[in-house]
């Protein structure tokens, strides 16, 4: 489905940003992608929808190699939000902003205006259709630039930190809004700094520093290796840290199982 | 689609420690020559002139970029004269012989002005205004646009990304069509540059900005023997320039 194959990538000739990458994501995950500030993820997802290209290595979607495939192709499967809506909204209103892939691809019209309509109320911006977008909040401009990518229904979406500036509500309802799209056979793919989030919700995490990808796999498994994430300048999840204040080994990201433990801990003390 | 580069790199090299006032009386009397003639040959003179400066700086690689980045313009400029003066005159030669003049002539600008940016920090620019005795408030402005040049060529690099990921494609279309299809890139390019300038704004005051009339400096610059040899180099080279002139009218 999306197959990363020994990638390498610099802006500059003497600075390499991607080294070596190798990761196969199969079609309906759903992961996440986590590391400090400049480790690449960014760079790394432009690789999916080929705004970049690998210097060496190659990048395979669907079948397709990046490289011999223009953007706009592979746009058309992968849905890509930047981490910053205010690089991308432009539009007089909210609906044009929406309707602005949509004409891109060439939808015929009635179509439009159904697409428009349906995520318009999926994603709770119908008071602001006929808004500028610019008048936003910044968690409201952010869901616009989520509904402007999500209205041409991308069998592949891309979200670059999407829970900043998004208030409980907004983040309870994005991860609804995640979890039927994954249910719908979607693949997705989340960058974030919020590691709470990818704990509770995410099942495949990877992990990136410095280019590289320095740990992938069951969420369960990457966020409760504690020396891993210290060493790389990563919080732990809470529940790993009150797990390994207890002592107890292994540690887990599971509330429920956490919770038991802990109850089992206590009634054996009363014994 | 790669945008111009004119980001400062620290390096040591002699362009690079020259006094930035040296490098702008370079800037100035090569810009008067640019300007001042119009006779290809010299012009192609005057941009060569500034390539062993180029190579001096070590800075070659990003000032074939910057020039490389600005083909769009120069094949604008050459087809912009070209119909312009072909439409008033109808002499084809000289609209030909006009036309790559002009295009050499904003190559060399161009050229110019990429060598003094590429190889003058910042403060050091600022410093040498102060010298100048230019108002500090202009000075801070200035150096303020420069330095978000950089910032401002990956900000449009990325909105050109985001753009092209909801499936704009400057490719297709014929010249009108291409044209609209910057609104959406100029657009948040502005925007988003006016919400930065707003931040910038209020950090600044929230700094202390402008709280008293006078202020101190970390360092100063002073002009050295080197500068003085430079100064009098580009003098000597302008001066030929301009015998060459004469030499042309003679002839
Ligand atoms: N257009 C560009 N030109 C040159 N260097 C770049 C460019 N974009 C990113 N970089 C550099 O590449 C490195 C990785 O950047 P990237 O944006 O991929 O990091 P990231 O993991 O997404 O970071 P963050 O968490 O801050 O978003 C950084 O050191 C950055 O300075
Ligand atoms: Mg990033």
């Amino acid at each position: 489905m999306i197959e990363f194959h020994n990638v390498f990538f610099s802006y500059q000739p003497d600075k390499e940003i991607l080294k070596n990458i190798n990761l196969k994501i199969n079609k309906g995950e759903l992961l996440a992608i986590i590391g400090p500030n400049g480790a690449g993820k960014t760079t790394l997802l432009k690789h999916i929808n080929g705004l970049l290209k690998p210097q060496k290595g190659y990048v395979k979607v669907l079948g397709m190699n990046t490289k011999e495939t223009t953007v706009a192709t592979l746009a058309r499967h992968v849905g890509f939000v930047f981490q910053n809506p205010d690089h991308q909204l432009f539009a007089e209103t909210v609906e044009k902003e929406i309707m602005f892939a949509l004409i891109n691809f060439n939808f015929p019209e009635h179509e439009i205006k159904e697409r428009v309509e349906r995520i318009l109320h999926e994603l709770d911006l119908v008071k602001y259709r006929n808004k500028s977008p610019f008048v936003l909040s910044g968690g409201e401009r952010k869901r616009v630039a989520l509904a402007s990518v999500l209205c041409y229904d991308p069998s592949i979406l891309i979200l670059d930190e999407p829970t900043i500036g998004q208030d409980y509500r907004q983040k309870l309802n994005l991860i609804n809004l995640i979890s039927k799209l994954n249910k719908e056979g979607k693949t997705v793919i989340i960058v974030t700094h919020d590691i709470e989030f990818v704990a509770d919700f995410i099942p495949r995490c990877i992990i990136m520093s410095d280019g590289r990808i320095i740990a992938d796999g069951p969420t369960e498994e990457v966020l409760t290796n504690s020396k891993l994430l210290l060493e790389n300048s990563l919080l732990l999840p809470q529940l790993v840290e009150i797990s390994l204040a207890l002592d107890i080994n292994p540690p887990t990201i599971n509330f429920e199982k956490l919770c038991s433990i802990i109850k089992k801990i206590i009634e054996m003390k009363e014994l | 689609m790669k945008i111009f580069e004119f980001e400062y790199k620290c390096e040591t090299s002699i362009i690079h420690k020259l006094d930035p006032r040296a490098k702008l009386v370079y800037v100035i009397l090569f810009t008067v020559l640019t300007i001042y003639f119009t006779n290809p040959l010299i012009l192609l003179l005057i941009f060569l002139s500034s390539v062993p400066m180029a190579i001096l700086g070590k800075i070659v690689r990003k000032w074939l970029i910057s020039i490389k980045s600005s083909l769009f313009f120069i094949i604008f400029i050459f087809l912009f004269n070209f119909i312009g003066i072909f439409w008033t005159t109808g002499k084809i030669i000289d609209t030909i012989i006009i036309s790559i003049a002009m295009t050499i002539r904003f190559i060399s600008l161009i050229s110019i002005f990429s060598i003094f940016f590429l190889s003058t920090s910042p403060e050091d620019l600022m410093q040498s205004m102060i010298k100048l005795k230019i108002p500090y408030e202009y000075v801070l402005t200035f150096n303020m646009a420069i330095r978000f040049v950089p910032t401002l060529a990956r900000e449009a690099q990325t909105i050109i990304d985001a753009q092209r990921s909801r499936g704009l494609e400057f490719e297709k279309g014929n010249i009108f069509q291409k044209v609209k299809k910057y609104i959406p890139i100029l657009i948040p390019l502005i925007i988003s540059s006016l919400r930065r300038a707003e931040v910038i704004a209020d950090a600044m005051e929230s700094r202390a900005f402008g709280a008293s009339k006078t202020r101190s400096f970390l360092y100063t610059l002073t002009m050295s023997k080197k500068d003085f040899i430079f100064i009098s180099i580009c003098i000597i080279t302008f001066t030929i320039f301009l015998f060459l002139r004469m030499f042309s009218y003679i002839q």
